[in-house]
């Protein structure tokens, strides 16, 4: 039996399936975390057949007046409009740049749409981060790239924290997360994290709020690493 | 019939139906039992292999009122709600092969086609420089009472069944989310609930669902 990967609260899918103005953000993380992972998938699948029960008992008297709509319009329409089938979206552009290969595909036209390379920056010994996006209430989109057996200080957050793992592996005391997986941090929450052995581990995490670290030195390191 | 329809390995058009039976949920604002799911499968892929203009003529009595109450939730003028019901019915016409009745009741791929086209709409909106709200065809609708909701229930089974049995305050997170497209943020300050009390009950709800699609929690 293959293990059961980490998935979210039921109310990260359904922001999804019922399709909620959520920030691009996290629009984009949820994604890519449905994309690699099977477990989160079928659960939004779940979801999806409630959205079709809603929609079966939720017929209002209301819709009922002055509806002048019929089948025979729609024929009509598609008649009239026929001809070449609609157009398809514009094929994202090739990007420069280096693009991992584990990057799910939602994600790689997220970056070729922004027409920039990613950007990889210092952010520690055998970490790098590139910030992907960033929204109106200080909340970022942005990848961590860290080398096996690295560990990152214990931090909380000023708001919550998802982290999605695309390449490799790491551990929270002994939660390990894997490919398709997604940690969620609270703000009250500190957590270590090591990087596990073997692969390079590449996430992706969507951060409310700076991230507030404990110890002095990684204090001062946030300065430099805007974090 | 309407449960076993929803799991995603029901056989494929297996059932030799007549279609007259789909008329059974065709008048608007009935509380007649919806037609059976898989009748509505295989309504769908007469529309997609042969353009039956009589199946697909079932399938808008049906579906069309309910899209437009859908869409009339989700704060869209009637006229708004008119043309992107307009726009998901000619997609069930067009693109009657994409759906898989493997995968989903017709119902949820209806539902799904409706929902993109909001997302598409609200998209197209933001960027657009500005709404005038104090339009007053752009005010939302009146909306059901948790007992008028409750009763439509009654009338179908499985997940529909499962629903109405859920009480009223996990009924009514589902109802915004699904109906009025809330995200859940959005749910806690509407009813000025904590998060995470929004969020416990949007898993107790999904908990109680997913035993009732046979599914483990």
């Amino acid at each position: 039996m293959s293990r059961r990967g980490y998935i979210l609260e039921d109310s990260w899918y359904l922001d999804h399936v019922v399709g909620a103005p959520v920030t691009t953000g996290q629009d984009m993380l949820l994604r890519a975390h449905l994309e690699l992972s099977s477990d989160a998938k079928a659960r939004a699948e779940a979801m999806e057949r409630v959205g079709g029960a809603m929609l079966e008992v939720g017929l209002q008297e209301v819709a009922a007046n002055d509806f002048s709509l019929s089948a025979d319009h729609i024929f009509a329409l598609d008649e009239a409009r026929s001809g070449p089938a609609a157009q398809m979206p514009d094929e994202p552009g090739p990007v420069t740049g280096d693009m991992p290969d584990c990057f799910p595909q939602v994600l790689q036209d997220f970056i070729a749409q922004t027409g920039r390379p990613i950007r990889w920056e210092f952010l520690g010994p055998g970490l790098k981060k590139a910030m992907l996006w960033t929204g109106d209430c200080d909340d970022r989109l942005w990848l961590l790239r860290a080398r096996p057996g690295v560990s990152i200080p214990a931090h909380g957050h000023a708001g919550t924290e998802l982290t999605l793992v695309l390449q490799g592996s790491f551990l929270d005391g002994e939660q390990r997360f894997c490919r398709g997986d997604v940690e969620e941090a609270s703000p009250e929450v500190e957590h270590d994290i090591l990087i596990g052995e073997g692969e390079e581990c590449i996430c992706l995490a969507l951060t409310e709020g700076k991230l507030r670290f404990k110890e002095t030195v990684p204090r001062l390191f946030q300065l430099f690493t805007g974090l | 019939m309407y449960a076993a329809a929803l799991k995603p390995d029901h056989d494929r058009y297996g059932v030799v139906s007549d279609p007259e039976k789909g008329r059974t949920g065709m008048s608007v604002g009935s509380q007649a039992t919806p037609p059976d799911a898989v009748i509505m499968a295989k309504l769908v892929g007469r529309v997609a292999a042969e353009r039956d203009r009589a199946a697909y003529r079932i399938l808008f009595d049906h579906f069309a009122p309910r899209i437009r109450a859908f869409l009339l939730r989700r704060s869209l003028s009637p006229a708004q709600a008119d043309d992107l019901t307009q726009d998901a019915m000619l997609a069930i016409w067009r693109r009657a092969e994409s759906y898989d009745p493997a995968k989903a009741a017709v119902a949820t791929w209806v539902y799904s086609i409706a929902r993109n086209l909001h997302i598409d709409h609200y998209r197209k909106a933001a960027r657009a420089s500005r709404v005038d709200l104090k339009d007053p065809s752009l005010l939302p609708v009146e909306q059901p009472t948790a007992d008028e909701l409750y009763d439509r229930s009654q009338s179908v089974d499985g997940i529909v069944a499962a629903l109405s049995g859920l009480p009223d305050e996990q009924r009514l997170v589902l109802d915004l989310a699904y109906m009025e497209g809330c995200s859940h943020s959005e749910i806690a300050e509407r009813l000025g609930m904590p998060l995470g009390t929004v969020k416990s009950r949007i898993r107790l709800a999904m908990d109680k669902l997913r035993i009732s699609l046979g599914e483990t929690p």
